[in-house]
């Protein structure tokens, strides 16, 4: 099990802080942080469920996060899915 | 002409302040009278929005040093230091028809009233999405939502004074040795109506402002009003189990004692 950070500034947007555990080649869990906005709030817990087993690909995370989005009709803020893809393999790297 | 009420409940702590939003959300009667509320805090305070985490954000040893209260907010955004400044919140039902369904026309129809009352002070204010309002360019205005309940709750600030050098004296930055630039960034990026006019701006001058903001923006009257006794309640509640709660500052977690708020469950 290895674990890591990862700080990422939003381009025009917020910041996502991310702290990560993972076996290697997926997500055991995440915790997702920053000064986004997400509603409803709550359901920052579903996108972090949500990841656990995703196999760690910047393209499958972001078709992941895509997915749990729009089955639960979330509205990001500050954030798109694709940043918290990057911001999660960030978080791998270190 | 429709009315909305006004509280004036005046300096507090953070965590009464944080109860009374609340309380005031949960009890805003659908679709009767929506509430605009003005206060300040009593220590200065931090808070922090929904998703931050609460040690990487606030320097919790020198916010105990110099007596600042520090809470986690039920809104998202950042961290905010709460000193020099007018704060207002604003509660309709999501069924009045005052603010759009669309949340970013919503933060820009609210915000709209801040815009207003900057202009009653003499400063020419601009909207700048997401959340914030420039003046010059640079943010006078931070603002957050979140809608529950069928309730839209927006806070936010109102600079009158700022103290840069003070402010990251109680807040951490992601790189510190990046500490020194990012005050002078910030001292940039941030002004305040004191900077702006020259003087200092009273609150009750600021609030009168704002007050005429609000009535201008939805073409409705201002009538101080009171919290009601189930409001009240409610804020003693929120602010015991939630507020005042370290497992809510530090976790998100409410008190095992339970939560009034039904839709803002423990995690």
């Amino acid at each position: 099990m290895a674990s890591g950070k990862s700080v990422f500034k939003v381009e025009g947007g917020k910041l996502l802080k991310i702290s990560l555990e993972h076996s290697g080649c997926a997500i055991s869990s995440v915790k997702i942080a920053g000064d986004f906005f997400l509603h409803p709030e709550e359901a920052v817990g579903l996108i972090e469920e949500g990841l656990e087993g995703t196999p760690l690909d910047e393209n499958t995370l972001k078709n992941k996060i895509e997915a749990i989005v729009k089955e639960n009709s979330l509205q990001l803020f500050g954030f798109a899915p694709a940043d918290l893809a990057r911001a999660i393999m960030m978080a791998v790297k270190q | 002409m429709t009315r909305f009420r006004l509280l004036l409940t005046g300096e507090n702590s953070a965590a009464r302040n944080m109860a009374i939003d609340e309380a005031v959300m949960w009890c805003c009667p659908k679709p009767g009278i929506p509430t605009v509320r003005f206060y300040s805090w009593k220590p200065p305070a931090v808070s922090i929005g929904y998703f931050q985490q609460i040690e990487e954000e606030v320097d919790l040893e020198e916010c105990k040093k110099q007596g600042v209260d520090v809470v986690r907010r039920i809104t998202g955004g950042g961290a905010v230091f709460h000193e020099k400044e007018l704060t207002y919140s604003f509660a309709c039902g999501e069924e009045s028809g005052l603010v759009s369904e669309n949340i970013l026309e919503s933060y820009k129809k609210i915000c709209n009233s801040i815009v207003l009352g900057l202009g009653a002070l003499g400063l020419k204010a601009e909207f700048a999405p997401l959340n914030d309002i420039v003046v010059g360019g640079k943010k006078i205005s931070g603002n957050a939502q979140t809608r529950r309940g069928g309730v839209v709750l927006q806070h936010g600030t109102i600079i009158l004074g700022v103290d840069v050098g003070k402010m990251f004296l109680l807040l951490r930055v992601p790189n510190e040795k990046l500490k020194g630039k990012m005050i002078e960034d910030v001292k940039q990026r941030v002004t305040s109506a004191e900077q702006q006019l020259g003087r200092k701006v009273p609150f009750e001058e600021a609030a009168a402002a704002m007050k005429k903001g609000f009535e201008e923006n939805f073409g409705v009257k201002l009538e101080e009003g009171e919290l009601t006794a189930v409001e009240e309640g409610m804020a003693k509640m929120a602010e015991e189990r939630r507020f005042a709660y370290s497992g809510w500052n530090y976790c998100r977690r409410t008190s095992p004692r339970g939560c009034i708020l039904r839709d803002l469950p423990a995690e």
